[in-house]
């Protein structure tokens, strides 16, 4: 009996062992096409609160055309389909698929937290004689952020669970190390639990430090 | 110096605005008053250009308000609001700092003196790392003063700046009204407080659908109203006064 827990606990960490040096590349990917995606996010959302009909049109076009496309779909086509003319990497293509993904949500989360202001802060800050680049960044944008961090952590978590899809073009990630070690070993049970369990812990550390962000944002301005 | 001509401005098939005009000197204090929907408000917030209008002019100190010197002439005039707009994620010492920096390009040491000055004057010293939502409605309001005299405008204009407050507080924000017009400076004031506007203004302007139904000095618009529409508005709001 106690060979046999010997065993196991022996087997979990040999998979451990395997699995965890593929977790940086899974962090990597998550973090670096998060950014790009509030990258683009900002820039949509600019659009999107254009004045000129147009433009915001355009940029509600963008999102929905992206919303659409489901992520397994678009890391295809930007790594093969786009491949074609672009030889994109495999590191690249998954960045820009995700990035694209979630920067047409975080275009509406960024637009709908900045609409969520009442007009008379723009208004206070137009009397005053302040120019619109400074009523946005001195009044509107960290009233926003307020709104906008939950969902953008949201979104962060779904990301970082999305990422697992990247296996497929062959990058190296938690999944696709997940992948190799069952098919070396024939431990399918063990492996997956342990693959999903990495996946848990560190969406509740990322989940929990989302939280400690929301709270000292509070805090620290003392709001109601 | 404010004058405004043939100002109109129509918002779908509705005439907020209807060929209004006046001119008022520097240093004179004028209170529009009019039932609600009048366009008071539309009228002073087209003055410092945050609503824009269809037809007519307006100059502030002899220039013409345009597209291109709004945001300039903006600097000359403090804005009040009936619900004071500070800005909620800033102490109150940010809210008056900050737009001397940002605007008046002050130093931050200079903009802080003038904020600590203006606001012992007007009694809020012990609340200047209070937080909006932490004060009254006449502390806010008396903040949102405090806020824009710190830019010194030659012009200051009050949208209606105690209708959202109870009668104390109220009294608290016409006081400090009060001492400003000490100051020389050129105030159009909103307002619904008869006595108030009786004792401190030099000119009343009446309106009425959009239209300036009478424009006259305080006294006599009071004692001798020339317009019938007029003596019933006042008839309504005054009750024993004038007998």
């Amino acid at each position: 009996m106690l060979e046999f827990i010997w065993q196991e606990a022996l087997k979990f960490y040999s998979i451990i062992k395997f699995l965890l040096p593929a977790v940086p590349t899974t962090l990597k990917i998550t973090v670096v096409s998060f950014l790009l995606a509030i990258l683009l996010g900002t820039f949509i959302c600019i659009l999107r609160l254009s004045v000129i009909n147009f433009i915001s049109k355009i940029a509600l076009w963008y999102a929905n055309v992206i919303r659409g496309i489901p992520l397994l779909v678009l890391i295809f086509f930007i790594y093969f389909g786009l491949g074609k003319f672009l030889h994109l990497a495999q590191y690249p293509a998954a960045i820009l698929a995700i990035g694209i993904c979630y920067s047409a949500y975080l275009g509406e989360i960024f637009r709908a937290g900045i609409q969520a202001i009442p007009k008379e802060q723009f208004d206070a800050g137009r009397a005053l004689g302040m120019k619109n680049f400074h009523i946005m960044y001195y009044i509107i944008i960290p009233q926003a952020i307020r709104i906008i961090l939950p969902p953008l952590i949201n979104e962060f978590i779904a990301c970082l669970k999305d990422s697992s899809l990247v296996s497929v073009i062959g990058l190296r990630d938690l999944t696709r190390a997940g992948r190799e070690y069952y098919s070396r070993e024939f431990v399918v049970f063990e492996t997956w639990a342990m693959v999903a369990l990495i996946y848990l812990v560190l969406t509740y550390l990322f989940s929990k430090l989302g939280l400690w962000l929301e709270k000292k944002y509070k805090k620290e301005k003392r709001e109601r | 110096m404010i004058r405004v001509e043939h100002l109109t401005k129509v918002y779908g098939k509705k005439i907020i605005l209807d060929d209004v005009g006046f001119t008022i000197d520097r240093g004179t204090v004028l209170a529009i008053i009019g039932p609600s929907g009048a366009g008071k408000s539309t009228l002073l917030r087209c003055i410092n250009g945050l609503e824009k209008f269809n037809s007519g002019r307006i100059f502030i100190n002899g220039e013409e308000l345009t597209k291109n010197n709004v945001v300039e002439i903006r600097k000359k005039i403090g804005f009040v609001f009936q619900q004071f707009n500070l800005f909620p994620h800033m102490s109150v010492l940010e809210n008056i700092v900050l737009p001397q920096v940002v605007v008046k390009k002050i130093k931050r040491e200079k903009a802080e003196d003038i904020a600590y000055n203006i606001l012992s004057r007007i009694g809020l010293i012990d609340k200047v790392d209070s937080y909006p939502s932490e004060l009254s409605g006449g502390e806010q309001q008396r903040v949102a003063i405090a806020r824009a005299l710190a830019l010194d405008p030659e012009i200051m204009l009050f949208d209606e700046p105690t209708s959202s407050l109870d009668p104390e507080m109220t009294r608290e924000v016409l006081d400090l009204i009060r001492k400003l017009t000490t100051r020389k400076i050129t105030m159009i004031i909103v307002s619904h407080e008869m006595g108030f506007i009786y004792e401190i203004s030099n000119y009343v302007m009446f309106m009425d659908e959009g239209r300036v139904v009478e424009f006259a000095p305080t006294k006599t618009f009071f004692l001798s109203p020339k317009e019938e529409r007029t003596k019933r508005f006042l008839g309504k709001v005054i009750n024993i006064s004038t007998r």
